[in-house]
């Protein structure tokens, strides 16, 4: 296979099996349901029995989990199940047949005996650990890694636990050049199911003041309340052309492009569902409306990726090694 | 033979790279001290020295770069374009004198101009020999063009012109003026208006030097009292040229100073390396390092706005209202860039050396001017109404 395959084919077969999800019973029958559309696969190798597409190929399925309210984490089965092709393609090849659901602890490390974010990881068979050296290891949810009851119902679709680990942690390992590529690859993916949820919250705040009077009159017919709506539109815009750039081959400057993607997507994706939850007036605020369902997956990948400590490694980064060849200190007359 | 071929440098398709690398190697050859934008402390450049500059940016094949070679230009694509903006953005290079005759009339002449008037116009343009200005908005049409009055009628030498332009930017250097004004009543709207290439030496043009608030004196008034100008001046007939013209504009406003996003990473740029040549200043600087790292984000959104329209231009699709997006994100963000920059710069102790002199002169200019981008080539509010209007297709009827 190759990139021939136009991404845009993948969005309507993710969005049919996010809908049929969202009727099955629980993780296991959803990963049957992404498994058997072959989703988990996309970016997998083919000889791990994956389709062996680009990221590219990715982001309209993870677009669609994100406007779904997928509660699945089809993120980390897809990072992981591309990561584990190379060093256990049995343990991958379990994975992408939805035998094992599997996800990752995206905060702390094996060293401290508790880490956390995991989502789904109540469900879990196999839960990926990163480790002090930058390493991971793939463990097995058991008595070595036992999964908190979770605490922590902030994303109601895809709830996370805290996972505590008792000794040494053992499994399959990933070495720190797989867990950086396979954070590099979870980060933009994150930015396209942000896409997918903004973007769902748009059209749901348009349909609303489309349909709703006050006054006699439409509420789109406020200016106000339109220009609301544009700007998100430039926010929606901006998140979906960031990705763009950042999987345009043979970037030369391709980390800091798909860091500034990631930030983007994460630090201005959430005020799309909080606009809409105003433009929803009173409604917005209920549990009924999904508005806040979509604030919270936003706002949970917004954790998942450590947006908030990356700005500020951003920030300290751009100051230290700015380099434009037409500022060389030593050009500055003191 | 183009000059690009002339010099060997091959087009991106064939080698990605190479025009940008041939941009930057001219820019560090002929960008002087004088003429960088950074150097608060070197006398200004004259508006001669910058004609001068802007027209052999064009003889090196920097500028006028997509035109036609018939009329001067090169014959390249907007990839070719955008690869020598990213590194004239990227330089503290100064803004271009005549970038109303290379990024606005020229597109039009090129769309709706007869074959003299391409002739005649557009090498002028390139060489720097004919400096244009835009004699759009009036005293009450603004946002509202549409509600302009200036009248155009039949006379015996062709058509009288009366009425009077405003923000008319550069008008007292320029040597032309593309005059858009009708035929009709203001009651007519869009119906009846017609584009001149005026003459600004001809008798009856009054040019009156405006100061805007950052103390420049570029823009200005102009008074058209029972001015002649030539039936050969006309830019397409009446109605059809204004049509066209507002065809092309909706690819400029995607299009023009392309550079825009790679000039804000440069004095991004600037002012992180100026502060670090001091402790002092680099201590306060890194109290905004979030703040920082923010604006830097928007930078390459900016770009990816920039890239994206490109890439659907290139790939032969209508741009349409979407030449909203960068316009209104690039505003808005460069604001935010110079009033976190002031703020910056106004903490310098007094003891601050060169370096930090001059990254402050910059920051402030860039700060005051800033004000003026949300107003110019469509203000923010009228970029919002295009995109809830014509992108969210968003009712406006009670």
């Amino acid at each position: 296979m190759t990139d021939e395959i136009d991404p845009k084919d993948f969005e309507d077969t993710a969005r049919a099996v996010v809908e049929a999800c969202a009727k099955a019973s629980d993780g296991r029958a959803r990963a049957r349901l992404l498994a058997e559309a072959g989703l988990f696969g996309v970016i997998a190798p083919e000889e791990a029995g994956g389709l062996g597409l680009s990221l590219r190929h990715a982001v309209p399925v993870v677009a669609a989990a994100g406007s779904g309210l997928l509660a699945y984490p089809l993120i980390e089965a897809m990072v992981l199940a591309r990561a584990l092709a190379g060093v256990d393609a049995a343990e991958a090849g379990r994975i992408l047949s939805g035998e094992s659901l599997a996800t990752i602890a995206w905060s702390g490390v094996a060293e401290d005996g508790l880490v956390g974010h995991a989502p789904l990881a109540e469900e879990a068979d196999r839960i990926l650990i990163f480790r002090a050296d930058g390493g991971a290891v793939l463990a097995a949810a058991s008595n070595v890694v036992r999964v908190e009851p979770s605490s922590d119902r902030w994303d109601v679709d895809l709830p996370s636990a805290p996972v505590r680990t008792d000794g040494p942690v053992t499994g399959i390992e990933l070495g720190a050049e797989a867990v950086r590529a396979l954070r590099a690859d979870a980060d933009l993916l994150r930015a396209a199911h942000i896409l997918g949820s903004a973007s769902h919250c748009l059209s749901l705040a348009i349909g609303h003041a489309q349909g709703r009077e006050q006054f006699g009159r439409p509420l789109s017919s406020y200016q106000v309340l339109r220009h609301k709506m544009s700007r998100d539109a430039l926010v929606t815009e901006t998140i979906r052309n960031g990705i763009a750039r950042a999987l345009s081959a043979h970037r030369e400057d391709a980390d800091l492009v798909r860091e500034a993607a990631w930030l983007n997507a994460a630090r201005s994706g959430p005020a799309v569902a909080e606009n809409a939850i105003q433009i929803f007036g009173g409604m917005g605020f209920t549990w009924e409306v999904p508005l806040h369902r979509h604030l919270r997956q936003m706002r949970a990948q917004g954790s998942y990726g450590a947006a908030a400590d990356l700005l500020e490694r951003f920030g300290q980064a751009l100051i230290a090694s700015s380099s434009n060849e037409w500022y060389r200190e030593e050009n500055h007359a003191n | 033979m183009t000059i690009a071929a002339a010099k060997g440098i091959l087009p991106s398709a064939e080698r990605p790279g190479a025009y940008a690398a041939h941009a930057r190697r001219w820019l560090q050859e002929n960008l002087t001290d004088r003429l960088r934008t950074d150097r608060a402390h070197e006398p200004r450049a004259t508006l001669d020295e910058l004609k001068r500059f802007e027209a052999a940016l064009y003889r090196a094949g920097l500028a006028g770069i997509t035109w036609p070679t018939a009329y001067g230009g090169h014959g390249l694509t907007l990839r070719e374009h955008l690869e020598a903006n990213r590194e004239i953005g990227l330089a503290p290079a100064p803004n271009a004198v005549n970038s109303i005759g290379k990024e606005l009339v020229g597109p039009i002449v090129l769309a709706v101009g007869d074959e003299r008037q391409k002739a005649e116009f557009l090498p002028a343009i390139l060489g720097m020999d004919t400096i244009w200005c835009q004699g759009f908005s009036e005293p009450g049409a603004g946002s509202d063009l549409a509600g302009l009055r200036t009248r155009v009628e039949r006379c015996a030498d062709g058509w009288r012109v009366n009425g009077q332009k405003i923000w008319t930017s550069g008008a007292s250097k320029s040597q032309r003026c593309l005059l858009l004004a009708r035929t009709g009543v203001p009651e007519d709207r869009h119906r009846g208006l017609v584009l001149f290439a005026v003459p600004m030496d001809r008798p009856g043009i009054d040019v009156r030097e405006i100061r805007s608030m950052d103390g420049d004196r570029s823009f200005c008034e102009v008074f058209f009292s029972d001015v002649i100008v030539d039936e050969a001046d006309m830019l397409g007939a009446p109605d059809e040229g204004w049509l066209a013209a507002t065809r092309v504009l909706s690819i400029e406003r995607a299009t023009n100073r392309m550079y825009r996003a790679w000039r804000f990473e440069s004095e991004l740029d600037h002012l992180i390396a100026a502060c670090r040549t001091d402790a002092r200043s680099l201590a306060i600087l890194q109290g905004y390092a979030r703040e920082l790292a923010q604006i830097r984000v928007e930078i390459e959104m900016l770009k990816g706005h920039v890239e994206t329209l490109v890439e659907s231009l290139l790939a032969g699709e209508e741009i349409g209202p979407r030449g909203s997006f960068p316009k209104l994100y690039w505003s808005e963000s460069h604001q935010r860039f110079a009033q976190i920059a002031f703020e910056v710069v106004s903490r310098f102790p007094p003891t601050a050396g060169q370096a930090l002199r001059d990254v402050k002169a910059r920051m402030e200019a860039i700060y005051l001017h800033s004000r003026a981008e949300t107003i110019y080539a469509g203000t923010t509010e009228i970029q919002l109404d295009i995109i809830g209007k014509r992108i969210l297709n968003l009712s406006r009827a009670s």
